[in-house]
């Protein structure tokens, strides 16, 4: 039973993990611009399709594939920003119909670049960490654990220690206050955007050896995104984490002990009851829920 | 692929060239000219979408076989040759699409003959079906009832034939006696969970856990195979599971240092999982659906036209694409073509009653009967030999043909029993 536990805790802190990069730029999308940003998924998958790319078919190293599939899963944040979001910032709604719209347009264009079928991504290593017979951690779901700690870090420090840190949590806080103190809303939507898109596509780009790449795999992410959101809290950075921990912890332990349809159904309730208890969410504030 | 596009340095002239001379060759081979009478065939399955795989690379088989008939002269009916025209409709595994894809199959295109997936997409098409009386297929007779006398399935009657590649399994490692099955929770996994579970039971096999079935939507399914192998069963059984679910799973009985058998019903892309894994790990891998290039394909019992050449051609074509489905199709075609030219018609109702007639048909591994009545309702799946495949040094391999008819006299009544507990016998589904 040890050693049962010890190899679920594993899959639950791995699932964490990548869970928490996408949970988190999606928050940050929110916090800062206001937009519930459906793509998100999708952004996820073109991270995937980066390393399909760079790694698997050009053949270019892993982590190159990584961070060349950061910058461009980035960089398309950036055009969702300045072509559909910052037109339609003074309208929420119109703003979470047009990610809707662009999801689909990202999956067309992913089915036809790349066609319907699942895409073969080497492995990057088939090194296993065996802690005994019964409990082992492969290499590549490590990479993930420590993407995600170090990568959440970072995006901690920059946001307490740096200027353009602070001019984020100013806009997020109190747009107009922001403006009137001289900060410039477009310039904090274009950053929030680039990294709470390169999130998404790191997390896409991580875990793209393991499991099946194709133009709808961003469905499944965005949906435990959003559960885990709304219970730690919308726009609660520190909260997404939280949430994403507990929700993974919850989904993994019911899969491991019983099985992941009921998962699925233990997962929604535990949002549905932190909606009641406090419909803000685990670290919400009623003004941004 | 636009990468693979890019690297192959295509000159304006050389793309050119190469267009002009595929749009000429594909003119020439499939001879569907203006003159020529046409029989137009609906293909109605999921093209795109996670089900895909189990739609397109049937449209590519079938657009195969329509090129090497209409080579041939075509399809040979009482007033003339036809040459014979795929129309494809893509329903993406979505009820509401097959419907509006029958309808206008039928109504705008004029088709003879309706080819399905089946499985969710059938509710949909069903009032089409019997509105109109056109023939269709589908690949999963647990679609048949006798509500719908026009529905056949002649090409797999999934999941039954499971049950052959648990019995070699029984026979060939009699020393395995524990297994674990798991699923996902949808019209594919559940009737196939029945079954093996009936062949477990046949074969004396326990199951140390409950069947474990997971959602269609489940990505990371460490979770799932921790839960299974944690009781240290012999065989792991992989179901029906779809290659985006057969793969990870795989990958992951790898990585959480599984040694023992697994059996599955498909196994697409094996190549890819052993690249995943490893040739050791793969040995062994029992599974339902051979590549057409086994020599064993070649037997004089064997309906399929020329397989080895059928799986070099798609080969060609599409590589690195061959699946389960890849034949099924092109199969159904034969069985349809060498009815229409018995019946000396196209029309549905002609058609049905020359492919039923004697209660036996050309199925592609050998003859067989139309069955079904005690599961589906009525005799409209055929139902004869079935391979059991094993990969063997990396390459799958067939090792035996066995008859599920046989199997089914000896344990019918263990099928239906678990058939009904899962809810799956005909008169069960709302």
């Amino acid at each position: 039973m040890g050693e049962l536990l010890a190899q679920t805790a594993l899959n639950a802190l791995y699932a964490a993990s990548y869970l928490s990069l996408v949970a988190v730029g999606l928050v940050l999308i929110f916090g800062v611009m206001g937009v519930i940003n459906f793509a998100h998924g999708e952004l996820f998958m073109l991270g995937a399709y980066g390393v399909v790319v760079f790694y698997a078919d050009l053949q270019l190293s892993f982590f190159f594939a990584i961070a060349i599939g950061l910058v461009f899963v980035g960089l398309v944040g950036l055009g969702m920003e300045r072509a559909l979001f910052r037109p339609l910032r003074d309208n929420p709604l119109g703003g979470l119909v047009a990610s809707i719209g662009f999801l689909m347009v990202l999956q067309a264009l992913a089915a036809m670049g790349f066609g319907v079928r699942m895409e073969h991504v080497p492995p990057v290593t088939q090194q296993v960490i065996s802690f005994s017979d019964k409990v082992h951690l492969a290499v590549p779901r490590l990479y993930v654990i420590i993407a995600a700690v170090v990568l959440l870090t970072a995006l901690w420090a920059f946001l307490k220690k740096t200027q353009f840190g602070w001019a984020l949590r100013a806009s997020a806080q109190d747009p107009e206050a922001a403006a009137l103190q001289g900060i410039s809303i477009n310039q904090t939507s274009r950053i929030a955007m680039f990294i709470g898109a390169g999130l998404a596509g790191v997390a896409g780009a991580l875990t793209a050896p393991m499991v099946s790449v194709n133009p709808h795999m961003g469905h499944s992410v965005i949906v435990a995104a959003f559960i885990v959101i709304i219970v730690g809290g919308v726009g609660s950075l520190e909260g997404a984490v939280v949430a994403a921990v507990a929700y993974s912890l919850v989904h993994t332990f019911v899969t491991t002990f019983y099985d992941g349809v009921i998962a699925d159904i233990v997962g929604l309730s535990l949002m549905l009851v932190v909606l009641i208890v406090k419909p803000t969410g685990l670290f919400g504030t009623a003004d941004r829920a | 692929m636009i990468i693979k596009f890019l690297k192959d340095s295509v000159t304006r002239r050389r793309f050119l060239t190469q267009s002009a001379a595929a749009i000429a060759a594909t003119g020439l081979s499939t001879r569907v000219l203006a003159e020529d009478k046409v029989i137009k065939i609906g293909f109605l399955a999921p093209l795109t979408g996670p089900v895909a795989a189990w739609g397109k690379p049937g449209l590519d088989g079938c657009i195969i076989w329509a090129e090497q008939i209409n080579a041939a002269g075509g399809v040979k009916l009482a007033d003339g040759d036809y040459m014979v025209e795929f129309i494809g409709y893509d329903n993406e595994y979505d009820p509401a699409k097959a419907r509006t894809g029958a309808t206008k199959l039928i109504r705008e295109d004029d088709v003879k003959f309706v080819m399905m997936l089946g499985g969710d997409t059938w509710p949909g098409a069903q009032p089409v079906a019997d509105k109109t009386g056109m023939l269709f297929s589908t690949l999963l007779p647990s679609d048949l009832s006798p509500d719908t006398h026009t529905l056949l399935a002649p090409a797999e009657v999934h999941p039954i034939y499971n049950v052959t590649g648990v019995e070699w399994l029984a026979e060939n490692k009699p020393d395995l006696k524990t297994a674990v099955i798991c699923a996902q929770d949808d019209a594919l996994g559940l009737p196939s969970v029945a079954t093996y579970l009936a062949a477990f039971e046949a074969a004396g096999i326990e199951m140390v856990e409950p069947p474990l079935l997971f959602d269609p939507a489940t990505t990371d399914f460490a979770p799932v195979v921790t839960k299974l192998i944690a009781k240290d069963p012999q065989i792991v059984c992989l179901d029906t599971c779809y290659s985006d679910y057969v793969h990870p799973i795989v990958e992951q009985l790898f990585q959480q240092g599984y040694k023992g058998q697994i059996i599955s019903c498909t196994a697409d892309f094996y190549d890819q999982m052993m690249a995943k894994t490893s040739v050791d790990f793969m040995e062994g891998f029992i599974f339902q659906f051979p590549d057409f290039d086994d020599p064993a394909l070649n037997a004089d019992n064997i309906n399929f036209q020329d397989p080895n050449g059928f799986f070099a051609e798609y080969n060609k074509r599409h590589p690195g694409e061959w699946g389960a489905v890849s034949w099924e199709y092109a199969s159904i075609m034969d069985l349809w073509k060498d009815a229409a030219e018995k019946a000396g018609s196209a029309e549905p109702d002609a058609v049905l009653a020359a492919m039923k007639e004697g209660g036996k048909g050309k199925h592609a591994f050998g003859t067989a009967d139309w069955w079904g009545e005690d599961l589906f309702g009525i005799d409209n799946a055929l139902v004869g030999n079935w391979p059991v495949v094993v990969i063997e040094g990396g390459k799958a391999k067939i090792k035996e043909f066995r008859s599920i008819p046989d199997w089914y006299a000896k344990h019918g009544d263990l099928l239906k029993k678990h058939m009904a507990d899962y809810g799956q016998m005909w008169d069960q589904r709302g």
